[in-house]
């Protein structure tokens, strides 16, 4: 039991982060890749790593505001991340269809289908907006294993 | 006893435990060096430690369509063949690798043994970015070993040569590599072994599946391949099975072309030994890693036969020659 | 090869240039960067271009009898900064905050609301928003006999006579008692 708890208390300093792209512009997917990217907001110094495979995601970052062609195809990579995982609806399309609220090829907001645990809006967020988030994710993920209250 | 000696050494020096300990820590140094690098700040060096931490807190998911059996094992074999593998490797001044009798031969045929297992559970995980980076880390394995058989086979003709007096002759154990090279100087400064030494160099990131040689687990093209439909526990024995491996691969280098020792005292010769594996590594795997992009199936091929290959291929000749 | 050595090696020897944000609260933030959208409720007439304007559909106007609220939805602002542009009051502006990160229990509290309330024509008694200090200011810049707290008081129709009346050289209209 013991043991367990220090695994759970350690695995939170080893977030993977996967992306999922739901319609999105490329502007927040641009921003991500900013926030790992380039020495200046280094992720990895938090133990973060983009993983290709939604298999090995802990955080997943949801950009877009969810169209009707690729909605299925969303849910069923979100469905595939084993627990507990953290979602991060990133921008405010997947948040609240921004600017392509209401349009006809538009099945968001994201919460809709998915339970999201964090908002970041911004359109894109700036890069230490996306770094908080990933901090505040890592809180609700202490508190999806139990460790917090 | 001495089975029970041997599985001792299996599971904890050189292989298991001591080598899991070094073969993490020169994993979290390598992200450290290479996020250095690149002016980044990097993981803190328990990285590898805190990531498998994680993943065994994970739930285990096996696809529907997947060959249950094989998808299970494959992880554990791989583990287990470099676990095995690492009691093979001397320690000069330490210990003398396990069964010290054509332990060469029996490295050669251990050494792909990870690949295979990355290949059974790519294949049997029934996806087709797995059945992708199936094919890619057989033809990248097929072009890695055989670099490899050359190199071993010189070093084993260059000593045996030696032992023999002159005449025919090919040395496979592992511990008399490592004496003959104490009393003659190690093979890594030998003119003729040193086409071999770059040989080796550019076999270590070919193995270790680093860039420029990540092509069956290239994460932006085919989602990390084979390891694509692992995650959780099974994914942290691959990772572990990794840091074995490059304990082992690192250990073989230095094992065949610089295993001086610099005094009596096992405790120096082993951080000696280490520092000398880190130094290897940071030069083969981190400098390359972070200098290079990802070269193309067909272009890893050519390059592996044209280079690497060539240059063991004249250190075999002229080790024959001589 | 050999060019990207040399730079990795100077890579090693400048030290990394990360920002140590996360871990410390400090962090560079450009000083005319579009953050969070703010509402100046002196100014705001309720006239609604910015609700009109905004491409996100993130600004509402609830107008009522009494008063009217503004409310801008910050998980629906694109910071495109329309509105700010297209005020004729200025009371919009962007404030360099970007901290937008929140749980998805606060999805609907991360909002900008201001309720500006109206009062009674000192005249007629129809219940106006006041007019600005500062724009009245303006608009009677060549009148400066005008007594400004009287006119900042009259709805805009018998304001219109009051300036009529001043024109013709009469006497300022007595002040009416609102609607008994």
């Amino acid at each position: 039991m013991a043991f367990d708890d220090l695994l759970k208390k350690n695995s939170v300093r080893s977030p993977w982060l996967f992306r999922i792209n739901a319609g999105s512009c490329n502007g927040c997917d641009v921003e991500l890749a900013t926030t790992a990217l380039i020495p200046r907001y280094d992720v990895e110094r938090l133990g973060c790593r983009y993983c290709g495979s939604p298999r090995h995601a802990d955080i997943v970052l949801i950009t877009g505001p969810l169209t009707t062609r690729i909605r299925d195809q969303v849910l069923r990579v979100w469905n595939e991340i084993p627990e507990p995982k953290v979602t991060v609806a990133v921008g405010i399309c997947p948040i609240s269809g921004g600017v392509f609220r209401e349009g006809y090829s538009i099945d968001g907001p994201i919460d809709k289908y998915i339970p999201v645990d964090v908002n970041v809006p911004g359109c894109p967020p700036r890069p230490q907006a996306i770094l908080e988030a990933v901090a505040l994710g890592l809180k609700i993920w202490k508190q999806k294993l139990g460790l917090e209250a | 006893m001495d089975t029970l000696l041997g599985i001792l050494h299996m599971c904890i020096f050189p292989g298991g435990v001591f080598a899991l300990v070094i073969g993490f820590l020169f994993k979290g140094l390598d992200r450290r060096v290479e996020a250095r690098l690149q002016r980044r700040v990097g993981p803190p060096l328990v990285q590898p430690w805190l990531d498998t931490a994680k993943l065994l807190t994970k739930e285990t998911l096996i696809p529907r369509t997947a060959c249950r059996q094989a998808f299970l094992m494959a992880p554990v074999v791989g583990f287990a063949g470099m676990a095995v593998c690492a009691a093979f490797i001397p320690v000069p001044g330490v210990f003398d690798g396990l069964y010290n009798m054509g332990d060469l031969l029996v490295l050669f045929y251990l050494l792909p043994i990870p690949a295979i297992a990355v290949m059974m559970g790519g294949s049997a995980s029934s996806s087709p970015f797995g059945a992708v980076g199936f094919s890619r880390e057989m033809i990248i394995m097929l072009a890695y070993e055989t670099p490899l058989l050359m190199i071993l086979l010189a070093t084993a003709m260059l000593v045996g040569k030696s032992l023999n007096g002159g005449d025919w002759g090919a040395e496979f154990s592992l511990l008399k590599i490592v004496e003959w090279q104490q009393v003659n100087g190690s093979l890594g400064f030998n003119p003729v072994m040193i086409p071999a030494f770059l040989a080796y160099l550019i076999f270590l990131p070919g193995t270790m599946g680093v860039p420029p040689f990540d092509i069956p687990e290239a994460e932006t093209e085919i989602v990390e391949g084979p390891l694509l439909e692992y995650g959780g526990p099974l994914l942290a024995l691959f990772h572990v099975g990794s840091a074995l491996k490059t304990f082992v691969v690192l250990g073989l280098g230095v094992a065949m072309f610089f295993p001086g020792t610099i005094c009596d005292f096992w405790l120096i010769n082993l951080v000696w030994f280490v520092l000398k594996c880190l130094a290897l590594m940071l030069i083969s795997l981190t400098l390359v890693k972070s200098a290079t992009g990802r070269y193309r199936i067909d272009q890893a091929f050519r390059f592996f036969v044209l280079v690497p290959t060539m240059l063991a291929l004249c250190s075999l000749l002229l080790v024959w020659l001589i | 090869m050999a060019g990207f050595l040399k730079v990795l090696f100077r890579n090693l020897l400048q030290g990394p240039s990360t920002d140590p944000f996360p871990l410390v609260p400090e962090t560079f933030t450009p000083d005319r960067l579009r953050g969070k959208v703010v509402i100046n409720q002196d100014l705001c007439m309720g006239c609604g271009i910015c609700s009109y304007v905004c491409v996100a559909g993130a600004i509402n106007i609830e107008k009522r009898e009494d008063g009217h609220t503004i409310t801008v939805w910050h998980n629906s602002c694109c910071r495109c900064a329309a509105c700010r542009q297209y005020c004729p009051m200025h009371a919009i502006s962007l404030e360099p905050n970007w901290h937008s990160a929140h749980a998805e229990a606060d999805k609907y509290k991360v909002i900008e609301q201001k309720t500006i309330a109206y009062e009674p024509c000192s005249v007629c008694g129809k219940m106006i928003r006041p007019v600005p200090e500062a724009t009245l200011k303006k608009l009677y810049v060549h009148n400066d006999d005008v007594d400004l707290n009287h006119v900042r008081s009259l709805c805009p129709s018998c304001r219109q006579l009051e300036d009529a009346r001043r024109s013709a050289g009469l006497p300022p209209a007595a002040e009416k008692k609102a609607v008994e």
